[in-house]
């Protein structure tokens, strides 16, 4: 152990506390912020069957964040009776877009091809957007699976974003802005997002010009939106480790300026 | 007992997590078999899903034969692998970077500036003749965050004044998004650890 | 030679998208969607020949012994998926999606999980308040931190609102200015770069 630095007495601090929270468990409700309201009243108000573009815009490496966005989301949309066409513009959002719309179609008895279909992946995110202005069975010829797009009974009289109701982007990374920004030239495109929390503050402007609808971000974002919708998930569950950890984090603040006062007092006197 | 699907990513989340006490040939191994994979899973993709969706159906399945021209960009793109050819490679690449270029310019002028400043300039005073603070800062934010990144003059009198505010704007922005990060990378972390403890570890649900 | 006829071709189809803007006539739309399908196409190809370096990579690098087994591993799943998808296919269930949902993600997401750490030993090592501006910083983390977690009501009914105030002013505002400067920036840059100026991207000197 001779490699044992002070940052690892840091690093064990935090693995032993979120352990501990988490084998202790437990949650308690969180308050609704606006903007969390703003989301589900959004798609609670949109009549039932209409049309909701999903576009997965993320990585696997944020999926422990992004799957309590995504599927309190998706669960919302589906108790609501919406017809969801799920595209990715990130090759990893594809698999994992896939599944998730397809674990939480199955909770609501919804059915392939006819409540929500799954396009797949189209590289160069700007032509994609700007291709499905025009025509979404052009970009998208098959779904996922090789299957005509024509041959979808979701897919009919889905010809553009003048057929879709929104745009939900789930993203976590600037996947949004290019939907604000090329998805919305001609056809004024309604754009949603569910984004990691580290993108939040990214889509602030968007959202105080109307560019951008609303948005839900973070655990905590699922954990109010789990409230909302009242389908407990990752989001809740998460909500005790993350204060622990939050806590943690400014803990590590305080100490460390403490240190560095302290010694700045020994090297003056 | 967790199946053996579990048991495999547990056994590479924990090989991953070794990294935390150093660089070591477990994190490397399973590093390089997610370099592989990672690779491999993008090249399937975007075979199945665009050269073969977008390309090679149309143009032999529905004798689409103006594709022959993407198709013949795209292959130039492998010249870049022999050194008396590889020049050519810049003539696709103009393709991307023109059509990119050509778009971004009335997006970026439409939906990233006008829209931005339309939204900033507002009333600064309600109907009740109260002064509008949210609009005030909004509009004293903008404009002294803009006069930060003015370098062409002098910092001195008003325009020494307002990037002066605007640092202190900055450093709102970035402490905000700093705690957001945080919880961002918290989060990853925590479902990583439910993942341990309930599924492998079966140590809690 | 070449690089006159790159160029061109970038001046070509950059023309081509920003005038189609202003048009609505259906053959603009049209022309739109053919330049969006090439471009797809042809971005394929480039993903296609980074992969193809990647092996290529690998394959030189493998001749130093040190790196053998590491490049033999990611050599050997990086041509695991596509004998994988050849023979099984890419549906629910599939090795391929085994593979993926079992190998990839959790690798790949416990390498960004790291972070957590890092910034856990970044916020005790770095985050010093040596000024002002510094402590404002800090301050605004800090409450950040605070209104996003379960103890916010608990500590202060006015902290998540006053969270939500800087967020969603202050700290908007210093975004929003961020963003036009890198709107104008992004203009200015693709113009120059259509009309032939900037050439960064053919390599070489201009």
């Amino acid at each position: 152990m001779k490699n044992f630095q002070s940052r690892h007495l840091v690093f064990l601090g935090l693995f032993v506390l979120i352990a501990v929270v988490m084998l202790i468990g437990g949650g308690s409700e969180v308050k609704v912020s606006p903007q969390t309201q703003k989301m589900y009243d959004f798609l609670d108000s949109l009549p039932r069957g209409s049309v909701v573009m999903v576009s997965f815009d993320h990585e696997a490496s944020s999926l422990p964040e992004i799957r309590p966005i995504a599927e309190a989301l998706l669960r919302h949309a589906y108790s609501r009776d919406q017809k969801l066409v799920g595209v990715a513009l990130m090759a990893e959002g594809t698999l994992i877009g896939y599944r998730l719309m397809e674990s939480t179609a199955r909770e609501y008895d919804k059915n392939y091809g006819e409540d929500f279909v799954f396009l797949g992946f189209k590289p160069q995110y700007v032509a994609a957007i700007l291709s499905m202005a025009e025509s979404i069975e052009a970009t998208f010829p098959e779904d996922y699976f090789g299957t005509p797009v024509g041959q979808l009974p979701l897919m009919e009289g889905v010809d553009n974003y003048q057929d879709v109701a929104a745009v939900m982007s789930i993203a976590d990374g600037s996947f949004t802005t290019h939907w604000i920004e090329y998805g919305r030239i001609r056809h004024n495109l309604t754009v949603i997002a569910g984004v990691t929390a580290a993108m939040v503050t990214t889509y602030d402007p968007y959202l105080a010009s109307g560019q951008l609808e609303t948005m839900i971000g973070g655990l905590r974002g699922a954990a109010e939106y789990e409230q909302l919708i009242g389908v407990p998930g990752g989001g809740g569950r998460g909500m005790p480790a993350q204060t622990a950890s939050h806590i943690y984090v400014l803990l590590m603040i305080v100490a460390g300026n403490v240190a560095w006062w302290m010694s700045r007092r020994k090297r003056d006197a | 007992m967790p199946d053996i699907s579990t048991i495999i990513a547990g056994v590479l989340t924990l090989a991953i997590l070794t990294f935390l006490y150093r660089d070591n040939p477990i994190y490397k191994m399973a590093e390089s078999l997610l370099i592989g994979v990672s690779i491999g899973y993008t090249l399937v993709i975007v075979w199945s899903n665009t050269l073969m969706a977008i390309l090679f159906t149309p143009l032999f399945g529905d004798g689409r034969w103006l594709l022959t021209i993407p198709l013949l960009l795209g292959l130039l793109m492998f010249s870049r692998f022999t050194p008396k050819f590889s020049k050519l490679s810049k003539i696709p690449i103009g393709l991307m970077i023109g059509s990119g270029a050509g778009i971004a310019i009335p997006t970026m002028l439409e939906q990233r500036t006008l829209k931005q400043m339309s939204a900033t300039v507002s009333p600064l005073v309600l109907e009740s003749g109260l002064p509008d603070l949210a609009a005030i800062v909004v509009l004293a934010g903008v404009i002294c965050t803009l006069s930060y990144f003015y370098f062409s003059r002098e910092r001195t009198g008003a325009l020494g004044v307002a990037s002066k505010a605007g640092t202190w704007f900055l450093m709102l922005f970035f402490g905000t998004t700093f705690g957001y990060t945080v919880m961002s990378r918290m989060s990853t972390f925590i479902g990583r650890m439910e993942f341990l403890l309930a599924d492998f570890l079966r140590l809690t649900q | 030679m070449e690089r006159r006829i790159a160029l061109a071709v970038c001046f070509g189809f950059g023309i081509v998208m920003f005038l189609q803007y202003f048009s609505s006539l259906p053959e603009a739309r049209r022309l739109q969607q053919a330049v969006a399908e090439y471009w797809q196409i042809v971005f394929a190809f480039a993903l296609v020949v980074g992969i193809a370096g990647f092996v290529q990579a690998n394959v030189k690098a493998s001749k130093d012994s040190k790196e053998r087994p590491y490049r033999i591993v990611s050599v050997v799943g990086f041509a695991a998926m596509p004998i994988l998808a050849l023979v099984w296919g890419l549906k629910a269930g599939s090795p391929f999606m085994w593979v993926f949902e079992n190998i990839q993600v959790p690798m790949q997401s416990t390498v960004f999980a790291l972070l957590a750490f890092f910034v856990a030993s970044a916020s005790y090592r770095g985050f010093r308040a040596r000024s002002a501006s510094a402590t404002l910083l800090l301050v605004a983390a800090a409450i950040m931190l605070l209104s996003r977690s379960a103890v916010s009501e608990w500590l202060s009914s006015w902290l998540p609102d006053l969270a939500d105030w800087i967020r969603n002013y202050p700290s908007m505002s210093a975004r929003r200015a961020i963003l036009v400067g890198i709107g104008l920036g992004s203009l200015t840059t693709s113009l120059r770069v259509i009309l032939g100026v900037e050439r960064t991207w053919l390599g070489g000197s201009r």
